[in-house]
């Protein structure tokens, strides 16, 4: 392989960082690779996210006004593949993201590796290298067999940064295709807020909270002093107190963020999958031997509902000093 | 897709409500990557003939969630992922695809591909009145041979090759604090963050 080609999600020309993410590391890989850069931008606002991303490395910023839900990208990601040649395709490991990589692979017959943390090239070879099993084992996997491969890349992981970019936009023709998939409505049921995948610091509850108020006040005042988001346990989803889009764990999210603040939550071995590679772990909990104590950095017992207030308002306190 | 050993689970679906059963057991497709499972499994599915396929949305190993955009893919059906709730209905099958801030409402004529998230039912216990008749059916067995691919798939035709397996470095105990009050709890984990730089 040789050129890195990134899929961009957005939403009405707002890019996920994600995204943003998976553009950054395209230049880094395809300098490796010794080929160029390419990202890939389709569906309304397409016009938009692709002047965003004029300030990020790329050598070409390819724009599809289709508006077919997922079929619509995965053509332009298959038209701007098939134009450059051998080409690896990043896509953020997110549900959007998925669709796009996994039908692009099927449709290529090519390689996909999921929830990407890191890369290795050899010539014009490229390795993924991902946890697997909630974090018990590190796997690595050689793209091979076809000009083209597919990696999945967990957010946060990569660094998204701006540059001096001079890439070129071009305009993808109009296929004219009908979609075969129709959009009916899109029902906003919480507030667009930053997703616990992407946030840097998360702060979840769990079956400790007791209800669903903690996570629309206590939990979520903490997470917005730090800039971060709200996250839960399976067993909190489970009770309806917040939405399954919050859950970090099995048969929810997978997360790295920098920080992460369980609340409430014992750490049973479901959730313990989707955080474990959190970079730093604090829990606050009634119970000092909760299981969470196994491998959590700072365990503080004692009662969620006083300490979380209190904290909120020193980080805050502490943020002004700074600001 | 399974080796033999997965027919007891395969029997499980059956009590549970399934008509029929078709497994895939054969070494030629054991080992196979996201595309080989993909080309193996809409092989087999296909020649089911089905209006519906549905789907999880992820394994609880690999979780990789992209099989089911896969199958649909070479299946060439449409593919609606994430569902919470689905409905058909007059030719179409109409779901709420869970988003990162509520759902969407999609549709699609059929036949086509569902995947399901936890969200879309409480799987039924099996009664003991299916077990019974599920011992009784019969799980049609196919092997590779019968599914006429053209391409190889198994460890030798994947397309993502495992070269490494690493165990990562065990996270160890960290320090346990008493919060007597709220104060002392609040403070004994600011003074954290200013260690790690967090604030």
């Amino acid at each position: 392989m040789k050129n890195v080609i990134a899929f961009i999600e957005h939403k009405h020309g707002t890019i996920r960082r994600s995204s943003l993410e998976a553009a950054t590391h395209a230049r880094t890989l395809a300098d490796q690779l010794g080929g160029k850069a390419h990202a890939v931008v389709a569906g309304p606002g397409a016009a938009q996210a692709a002047e965003t991303l004029k300030k990020y490395p790329l050598d070409q910023i390819h724009v599809s006004d289709e508006d077919r839900f997922i079929d619509g990208a995965v053509d332009a990601v298959e038209a701007v593949a098939k134009a450059a040649g051998p080409s690896l395709v990043l896509v953020g490991n997110t549900m959007i993201g998925r669709d796009v990589g996994s039908r692009f692979a099927a449709r290529v017959d090519c390689g996909i590796n999921a929830d990407v943390v890191d890369f290795k090239t050899d010539g014009g070879e490229v390795s993924c290298v991902m946890p697997k099993l909630g974090g018990l084992v590190i796997t690595t996997c050689k793209l091979t067999g076809s000009d083209f491969g597919v990696a999945a890349i967990r957010p946060n992981v990569f660094a998204a940064k701006e540059t001096s970019g001079a890439a070129q936009i071009v305009q993808i023709p109009s296929s004219g295709k009908a979609s075969t998939v129709t959009v009916e409505d899109e029902i906003e049921e919480a507030a667009a807020e930053l997703g616990v995948e992407e946030a840097s610091v998360v702060v979840s509850g769990g079956r400790g909270m007791g209800g669903p108020e903690p996570f629309t006040t206590i939990l979520k005042d903490l997470a917005e002093a730090f800039g971060g988001a709200v996250g839960a346990s399976r067993a909190a989803v489970d009770a309806g107190w917040v939405s399954h889009g919050h859950q970090v764990g099995q048969t929810g999210k997978t997360i790295s963020p920098q920080l992460y603040i369980a609340v409430g939550i014992s750490g049973a071995i479901q959730h313990k999958v989707g955080m474990r590679t959190s970079e730093t772990i604090i829990a606050i909990n009634k119970d000092a031997n909760a299981p969470i104590a196994e491998f959590a950095d700072l365990l503080v017992a004692g009662d969620a509902f006083a300490i979380v207030p209190e904290l909120t308002k020193l980080v805050r306190d502490a943020k002004a000093v700074h600001a | 897709m399974t080796p033999v050993s997965g027919k007891e689970i395969v029997r499980k679906a059956l009590a549970m409500g399934a008509d029929d059963a078709v497994m895939l057991s054969d070494d030629a497709v054991a080992g196979s990557d996201l595309w080989g499972t993909a080309v193996a499994l809409a092989a087999t599915i296909k020649a089911q003939s089905p209006d519906l396929v549905i789907t999880g949305t992820q394994s609880t190993d690999a979780i990789s969630g992209d099989l089911p955009g896969m199958i649909a893919e070479k299946l060439g059906f449409p593919g609606l992922t994430y569902a919470r709730k689905l409905e058909v209905e007059g030719g179409r099958v109409r779901v709420q695809r869970e988003t990162e801030t509520g759902y969407m409402t999609i549709s699609a004529a059929l036949p086509a591909v569902v995947s399901v998230t936890k969200s879309a039912n409480e799987p039924r216990y099996p009664s003991l009145k299916g077990i019974m008749g599920a011992k009784k059916k019969e799980i049609k067995q196919l092997a590779a041979a019968d599914l006429g691919l053209t391409v190889a798939v198994g460890t030798g035709g994947a397309k993502a090759q495992l070269t490494d397996l690493a165990t990562p470095p065990a996270r160890s105990k960290g320090q346990v604090v008493q919060a007597p009050d709220a104060a002392e709890g609040a403070k004994a984990i600011v003074q954290f963050l200013k260690e790690r730089k967090f604030l």
